[in-house]
């Protein structure tokens, strides 16, 4: 655990969430919810349906704005981005519910995602300058390093949505890294995915945090989220419940009695 | 390769053709040709329905009309001039527009529709209800674009140009963003494209090819009527684009085709040709659902997949 202190130690927080609140109609669902996720550490929020984790998401994503609070980005406040934008500083994400292109192949759908790595316009695509089939064979070919980083290569040509339901996520992955994230968020990767699946996807993770990626997950699944996260944030009614390393979290008597539950609980380390 | 064979088509249907009837309906089908293809990189690739497209192809009809005829501006500053006037218009519709989705959007696009087909009626420059008369011919330098062959094969080089970039596009980045926010504009944005923005740089460009549209056909039959641009019309570009094929830039080509030549040739059923018409339609949509274009090559490649495997059990 030492490394991993450390790395907890580092001064800049990749992300930054201050006070953020947001609510829908009547409902609460964020209250004041501070944390922050260190560089290069793979950073959990867990907590009971309904506690606000993915509208945390979609926050630092800019699906939607926060009443208020704020979030910050390395050194870029993000209020007032739009999505699109945050995508170019390096926040990507994946959905809960898979949301691949069906209409292409599992190559196209990663090209799509070197969409901000790339310049050409209508123009540039008409005329097929040099440059535009340079910038083309460039995104081609990381397209193709990324499937193989998730094991996708063989499958490159067959239609995104033809794929078993497992291979889908990774592509899903393999799209959102396409863009060259600094932060990768994750919604449920592991949900629909069997033991075997999931065991990879940890395996995967824990690869893309090496290849120096900062990945927040929303997960149910807790023995993935207790063997992969380097801490760990409890929500409960959208607001923050416990916050720290997995052990700690674990053996959080609030955590227990409001999510866990006695069985799943108990210092293990 | 395609293309070289395409040009061919064309120039051996010009040449083998000679009754100024069929030459005049094969330049129709370049014309509708383009109107498909503007079209279909909106609704096809991009998933935006437009029901008031017809609205951009009278734009580039009445803008050089006017300017040729009341101004006596050159055809081909007339052309500049509509094409100028349909980015700004769509830009300027497609802004508030594109906001909206599905329903809405087809809605709000008929509506502009209306009221460019009202304006086309009311002004007193284009003529109103009774349209404007005496449109020129065109020119290239010395060369006229008079006699039907000449023009065929000039509105079918635009045609297969237009054919050419649109196709360049859709093999692209931008062609790959477009199809994304067809598919989940969500997931698109999340990818880091600019969705808003896009919608609104392709709607321009479907209604550039409209009005560049409206522009071959005002000179070439020299007299336009706001019944040319009415609703209808919106409506019969969408059905071009169904048949042949959603998302198929040859699947255009061919539902211009289909929809030019079958109203003339359902002429012998006389006041049962909106019937039979109709008929066809439904009975090309429940049988291929994908459109003419796909659906006969699906065709093609099951038939194809088949006798291959006829062959490899004999073999075996």
């Amino acid at each position: 655990m030492n490394a991993l202190e450390a790395r907890q130690e580092k001064p800049l927080p990749v992300l930054r969430v201050e006070a953020v609140c947001k609510s829908f109609g009547g409902i609460q669902a964020l209250n004041d919810v501070t944390f922050d996720v260190p560089a290069g550490s793979i950073f959990s929020l867990i907590g009971p349906n309904g506690a606000g984790k993915t509208t945390l998401l979609n926050l630092v994503t800019g699906s939607f704005p926060a009443d208020s609070g704020q979030v910050v980005f390395r050194e870029t406040m993000l209020n007032g981005r739009k999505a699109h934008e945050r995508v170019a500083l390096g926040i990507a994400r994946t959905f809960q519910n898979i949301e691949l292109f069906g209409s292409m192949s599992v190559l196209e759908n990663v090209l799509v995602g070197r969409h901000v790595k790339t310049r050409c316009g209508f123009l540039g695509a008409m005329a097929r300058l040099p440059r535009t089939i340079g910038e083309e064979r460039e995104a081609r070919s990381r397209a193709m390093e990324l499937l193989d980083f998730v094991g996708l290569r063989d499958a490159a040509s067959q239609r995104s949505t033809d794929l078993p339901f497992g291979w889908q996520r990774f592509l899903e992955i393999a799209r959102a890294l396409a863009t060259g994230p600094r932060i990768l968020l994750l919604d449920e990767p592991a949900s629909g995915l069997n033991a075997v699946e999931t065991s990879s996807l940890a395996e995967l993770l824990e690869k893309i945090r090496k290849s120096g990626v900062t990945l927040l997950l929303v997960e149910h699944d807790m023995s993935l989220v207790m063997k992969v996260s380097d801490r760990v944030l409890v929500l409960n009614h959208g607001m923050k419940l416990a916050e720290g390393t997995p052990c700690e979290v674990q053996a959080n008597e609030a955590v227990i009695a409001a999510y866990l539950g006695r069985d799943k609980a108990g210092p293990r380390c | 390769m395609r293309y070289l064979f395409f040009i061919a088509a064309v120039l051996a249907a010009g040449f083998l053709t000679s009754s100024p009837y069929k030459l005049q309906l094969l330049t129709f089908i370049g014309i509708n040709t383009l109107l498909a293809l503007g079209l279909n990189m909106l609704m096809g690739y991009t998933g935006q329905i437009s029901l008031g497209h017809a609205a951009f192809y009278g734009l580039g009809a009445y803008t050089s009309g006017v300017l040729t005829v009341h101004y006596h501006w050159s055809p081909w500053l007339g052309l500049a001039a509509a094409i100028v006037l349909a980015v700004a218009a769509a830009f300027f519709i497609a802004l508030p527009l594109l906001q909206l989705s599905g329903f809405y959007l087809g809605m709000g696009t008929l509506g502009f529709g209306m009221i460019m087909f009202v304006v086309f009626r009311q002004m007193s420059l284009t003529g109103g209800d009774s349209g404007l008369v005496g449109i020129p011919g065109l020119f290239i330098g010395p060369l006229s674009l008079d006699s039907p062959r000449n023009y065929l094969f000039f509105v079918w080089a635009v045609a297969i140009i237009s054919i050419f970039l649109c196709e360049r596009l859709i093999h692209s980045r931008i062609g790959r963003a477009l199809r994304a926010i067809h598919d989940s504009e969500r997931a698109a944005s999340s990818m880091g494209i600019d969705t808003g923005k896009l919608k609104v740089h392709i709607f321009v460009l479907s209604a550039v090819l409209a009005a560049v549209a409206g522009f071959l056909y005002a000179h070439l039959v020299s007299f336009i009527s706001p019944s040319s641009f009415d609703f209808l019309v919106s409506v019969r570009m969408v059905t071009m684009v169904v048949i042949g094929g959603m998302a198929s830039i040859w699947g255009s080509l061919l539902g211009a085709a289909v929809l030019t030549v079958l109203p003339e040739t359902l002429t012998v059923f006389s006041e049962y040709e909106m019937i039979v018409y109709g008929l066809v339609l439904i009975v090309i949509m429940i049988l291929l659902p994908q459109g003419l274009f796909r659906g006969v090559l699906d065709i093609y490649e099951r038939a194809g997949s088949k006798a291959g495997k006829a062959s490899a059990r004999s073999q075996g």
